[in-house]
């Protein structure tokens, strides 16, 4: 498309984008999208990969494309390590993935919070660039869409891709929901706060390299796991519940024990001696399961919950 | 002589092309679309599910006449595409990793036949523990197996290759293998060019092979000429060695004929393949040989040291048998110091293309020095950047500081880790009296004490809602004492021990996917040894735990443990679907059910046939314990666990079936899980029931009380992948399925009648 210019371009000619959500999100979906219109509409190239492995609903995954002008040779595989634009689906992300390595220096970070760009840029220790806050969670809420659309509505408009271009093929794509897919982009440019930051506060930090303290040399034989010292229980699984987790009413609760009967996750919901006491929000994933089956008694259910996702 | 492979050229080609945005699988579905096969085994496996998956869909839309044929296993899979080629039709098939080495008894067997066919593979590491990302460990295993093997570094080169390949099995009468990176290239989007007519396609490679096969004119016979009768695959004995002088010849025949293919397809496509893609300076130094995605992305370090004034030569070789020895040593030119890059290794001992080349340059009297590495397994990527760092080794090597790198063969990304890394203990071992409540007693079952069961299993990572801990914690809570697991592949294995954290408080193993059943045998067969030697004092209940996949897959082994009555207990959570893959058909789903594999279509109406009934299945081995369970009936569940753990306890083998729920793939609410399953019980789409050697008792009679539902009511409540069924256009079908369903209904009720059934 004549005219059109990427924002950046690192040194292979790459406008490199990532976008780190949680399984379910949409990202993909949102990606993928993202990829025909820059590739079919603008006439660029590039390339659209994930970071696949066995993600459920809940677990952190990500997912990265990269623009380029046609012509540029597309050698480069997997999801890139220094983006120049970072998606951020769930700002409670970002300190436990470390979504801030590798960012390349003047980045833009779309991140879904009710936060101001100058706390985010702090969470983030952005060394500098743009924050560009959303509240998605609320937005696709409203209008009834995915938390997926605000995002991709503020990373095309970052991208600087044509407005109409984009939603002609968001309604092309989902034509029965092209209604609410187009009000939560909307929405969210018309809501969205941003701020630039220079060279001032952060150093600059590499990408990520995983190595954990277990290596060749100290692996149990056969890359077995000693349970004793490495069960999951000191795993916090509020990020794949989004923090929503059923309320707790324990003058309406008789011990029936049908809510232990479907808990998916077994642990949540914390029993003393025959009794039923409570939730473990560290546990719980907010299935709402027990909600479902919890018998209504003369004072109302003893387990419940309002229905509404609030950004933790 | 740079040979620009796999790289936009800006020649002229014969036929028109078009731009076409996929990834690398949705690449070798349209190849095999554009080529016409007759037709497609399938078994899924990540990463190379996707073929099958769009083949399956393009069958559904009327796109492909081909024959899809979902196998019970890879073996299967690759014995259906045996049986085409040997009819004398054309077949393709894709796998990855230990899907690959599950087809390895029929591998040699088809190239030894001389059946030409293709296998696409999607590279993947093989491995325990089990990790599904790449590696070339699946592809190194095939290296003498007879089989033609071209690579395919990008997703354009999946497509180019997948037309390359079957023109030239068919032309030599030999099958052949198109590799190509699992994840990296199989699941990476991009921009490539397909042939606009199928026609272009189909001159190139030739027609359907039957006729000329039928009447011998291509060196191959079919099975099914009647009117000249022969025998394939006789018994032989020492002429043995006569037939793989032939395989050998062969493969030369396909070295004489490649260049003449490639040239061809150049100026059909106006890309340029051949033996080796050599790139950068010939003349130059140093040198990496690479395959696939490794030696696409090297390109871009080559480029980058050239500016810098430091030229590096690469070298890709694009076909691996034949091996072209020849062409590689001519690649490499003047190089002194080669880094060759592996994404596999073969432990104590060189690796398998640095010694391959290491022969080659010896025979060719050229001393340069060869450095091994290994690098990118299982999720480790490999960039520009890294082919950087492998240059600079050639460069310094072995002038290092580190031992371990100034070995000739070691690994790139590895890490030795933290010896004084001494975690702190956070888990208190279970005892089996705080696992034991007396339970049984009188066959009582009170809820509220269940919960003083401890949990065998902390946190997990599965879906929220999901059926599998549901099910598998309740049947938990009725089982007594100290439990060993025994887990096949699937979600209910990959949520729970991500490494280095283990979601288990109880000993745990996972074997290979559909292996559970036999593993267990041999682990009970030892606690009945030890226990008898007084060596091993606990009490012991194996409890192997499985998909309904698994037990597609593995229900041989399943069939034999019953058989031998081996004293475990097999927990089955069936969620209809291989779920882990990617929700393929399995054959426990029900007719007219969507899967990512039994698509709905013009031609096509979901899954083909009825939902699998393994206790009636199972029944004929006469077993002591089959059961049925679901969440929805809490007490039925408890009791049929206390009686599975009663018949192990007594020597016997229990199979345990139970109704499991996936919100994901069903695309239902989280919460709707317990109605659902109760649903799928009311409809009897699951009845719960038990047979007792052969005696059948129902322990949920759907009749009583008036809960029978019609199967529209469960499927309402399935969620979103069986809402189709709710049409008026799928309502022929699905009184088919109620039809079935009721039969199966009243036979199980008149078997529950009689006293001997």
């Amino acid at each position: 498309m004549v005219g059109y210019e990427l924002p950046f371009r690192d040194e292979l000619g790459f406008c490199n984008v990532l976008m780190s959500a949680l399984g379910g999100d949409g990202a993909n979906m949102a990606a993928k999208l993202l990829f025909k219109v820059g590739c079919e509409e603008l006439g660029l190239d590039g390339g659209y990969d994930a970071k696949y492995g066995s993600e459920k609903k809940g677990t952190p995954t990500d997912v990265s494309v990269r623009f380029c002008e046609p012509g540029t040779l597309v050698r480069q595989v997997g999801p890139t390590t220094r983006p120049h634009i970072l998606v951020v689906s769930h700002a409670d992300l970002i300190r436990p993935l470390e979504l801030n390595r590798g960012l390349r220096a003047g980045a833009t970070c779309i991140v879904n919070t009710v936060k101001a760009p100058g706390a985010i840029r702090d969470e983030l220790c952005l060394h500098s660039g743009k924050i560009v806050c959303v509240d998605a969670t609320r937005i696709a809420f409203e209008t009834k869409s995915r938390l997926n659309m605000p995002l991709l509505g503020v990373l095309a408009h970052e991208l600087r891709f044509p407005d109409e271009a984009m939603r002609a093929r968001i309604a092309r794509q989902w034509p029965r929901v092209a209604e609410a897919n187009l009000a939560a982009c909307s929405g969210a440019l018309t809501s969205m706060t941003a701020m630039e930051f220079g060279e001032d506060s952060y150093p600059f930090l590499p990408p990520l390299v995983t190595r954990g303290p277990i290596g060749w040399r100290n692996m149990l034989n056969g890359g077995t796991i000693d349970a004793l010292t490495h069960t999951t229980a000191g795993r916090d699984n509020r990020l794949a519940g989004r923090g929503k987790v059923p309320e707790f009413h324990p003058e309406s609760c008789t011990s029936c024990g049908i809510c232990l009967t479907v808990c998916s996750d077994p642990g949540g919901l914390l029993w003393r001696e025959g009794r039923m006491v409570g939730i473990d929000d560290r546990f719980c994933k907010g299935c709402m399961r027990c909600v479902e089956v919890c018998p209504e008694t003369k004072k109302g259910k003893a387990l419940t919950w309002v229905g509404v996702e609030v950004e933790s | 002589m740079t040979v620009l492979a796999s790289e936009p050229t800006r020649k002229t080609s014969t036929a028109t092309q078009k731009s076409y945005l996929c990834n690398g699988n949705e690449a070798v579905a349209r190849a095999i679309l554009d080529i016409g096969y007759d037709a497609e085994g399938y078994y899924p496996i990540t990463p190379s599910s996707d073929v099958g998956e769009a083949i399956s869909k393009a069958y559904a839309d009327g796109e492909t006449d081909l024959a899809f044929i979902v196998g019970t296993s890879e073996l299967a899979a690759l014995g259906i595409c045996t049986g085409v080629a040997v009819a004398g039709g054309r077949a393709v098939d894709v796998t990855s990793s230990q899907g690959l080495l599950l087809k390895a008894e029929q591998m040699p067997a088809i190239s030894g036949l001389g059946l030409p066919m293709v296998l696409n593979l999607a590279t993947r590491d093989v491995n325990a523990p089990l990790n599904i990302k790449n590696g070339h460990s699946d592809l190194y295993a095939t290296l003498g197996w007879g089989w033609l093997i071209f690579m395919a570094p990008t997703v354009q080169a999946a497509y180019d290759m997948n037309i390359v390949a079957i023109r030239v099995a068919e032309a030599v009468n030999l099958p052949a293998i198109v590799a190509y990176d699992g994840f990296y290239t199989s699941h990476a989007n991009r921009r490539i060019s397909v042939f606009a007519n199928r026609d272009d396609v189909q001159r190139f490679v030739g027609p359907a092979p039957f006729v000329k096969t039928l009447r011998g004119e291509n060196g191959r016979f079919s099975l099914l000429d009647v009117q000249h009768p022969r025998t394939f695959g006789p018994y032989m004995n020492d002429d043995l060695i006569n037939s793989k002088v032939q395989m050998d010849l062969k493969f030369e025949r396909a070295r004489a004929m490649l260049p003449e293919v490639f040239a061809e397809f150049e100026r059909l496509s106006g890309r340029r393949y051949g033996f080796v893609e050599q790139y950068g300076d010939r003349e130059a130094e140093r040198c990496l040989v690479a395959l696939n995605t490794a030696g696409e992305a090297a390109k871009d370090a080559v480029d980058a040291l050239a500016e810098k004034g430091e030229p590096v030569n690469l070298v890709v070789p694009m076909v691996l048998r034949p091996w072209p020895e020849e062409e590689v040593v001519k690649a490499i030119g003047d190089a002194k110091r080669i880094v060759v890059a592996e994404r596999a290794s073969q432990y104590g001992a060189g690796n398998y293309l640095a010694n391959e080349i290491g022969a080659g340059l010896q025979r060719h009297k050229n001393s340069a020095t060869i450095i091994q590495r290994t690098y990118g397994i299982g999720g480790l990527n490999f960039t520009s950047d890294d082919a950087l760092a492998m240059y600079e080794l050639a460069k310094v090597w072995p002038k290092l500081s580190d031992p371990n790198e100034r070995q000739v063969k070691w690994y790139y990304g590895a890490w030795p880790g933290d010896e004084s890394y001494k975690p702190d203990q956070t888990l208190v071992p279970l005892t089996a009296e705080q696992c034991t409540l007396n339970a049984g007693k009188d066959g009582k079952v009170n809820l509220r004490d269940l919960s003083l069961m401890p949990n065998r299993f902390d946190k997990h990572s599965a879906c929220p809602g999901c059926g599998i801990f549901t099910t598998l914690n309740l049947f938990l809570r009725g089982i007594d004492g100290q439990v060993v697991f025994l887990f096949n592949t699937g979600c209910g294995m990959v949520v729970t021990t991500g490494y280095p954290l283990t979601s288990f408080k109880v000993p745990y193993f996972h074997n290979l996917f559909h292996n559970a059943s036999s593993t267990a045998t041999g682990v009970v067969e030892m606690v009945k040894r030890f226990k008898a030697r007084g060596e091993l004092p606990e009490d012991v209940t194996v409890i192997a735990v499985t998909g309904d996949g698994g037990n597609d897959i593995g229900m041989d082994q399943v069939i034999g443990c019953a058989l031998r009555n081996d004293p475990f207990i097999l927990f089955e959570y069936d969620n209809k679907g291989y779920m882990n893959t990617g929700s393929q058909l399995c054959y426990t789903g029900f007719k007219a059910q969507r899967n990512s594999n039994a698509h709905l279509g013009p031609r096509q109406k979901g899954k083909m046939t009825h939902h699998k009934d393994i206790i009636e299945i199972l029944r004929g081995t006469f077993a002591p314990y089959l059961a049925t369970v679901s969440e929805s009936h809490a007490t039925d569940m408890i009791r049929k666990a206390r009686k599975a753990q009663q018949t192990v306890r007594e020597g016997g083998f229990a199979f345990v079936k139970a109704i499991s729920v996936c919100p994901l793939n069903w695309g239902m609410d989280e919460h709707v899980g317990p109605s659902a399953v109760e649903a799928i019980v009311n409809a009897c789409l699951h009845p719960l029931y038990e047979v007792e050697h052969g005696i059948t008792r129902i322990t949920v009679d759907a009749d009583k009380g008036g809960r029978k539902i019609p199967v529209t009511e469960a499927f309402r409540k399935m969620g979103g992948a069986y809402r189709h069924l709710l049409t008026p256009e799928f309502e022929p079908l699905v009184r088919e399925v109620q039809e079935e369903v009721d039969r199966r209904w009243q036979r199980l009720k008149a078997m529950a009648e009689h006293d001997l059934l």
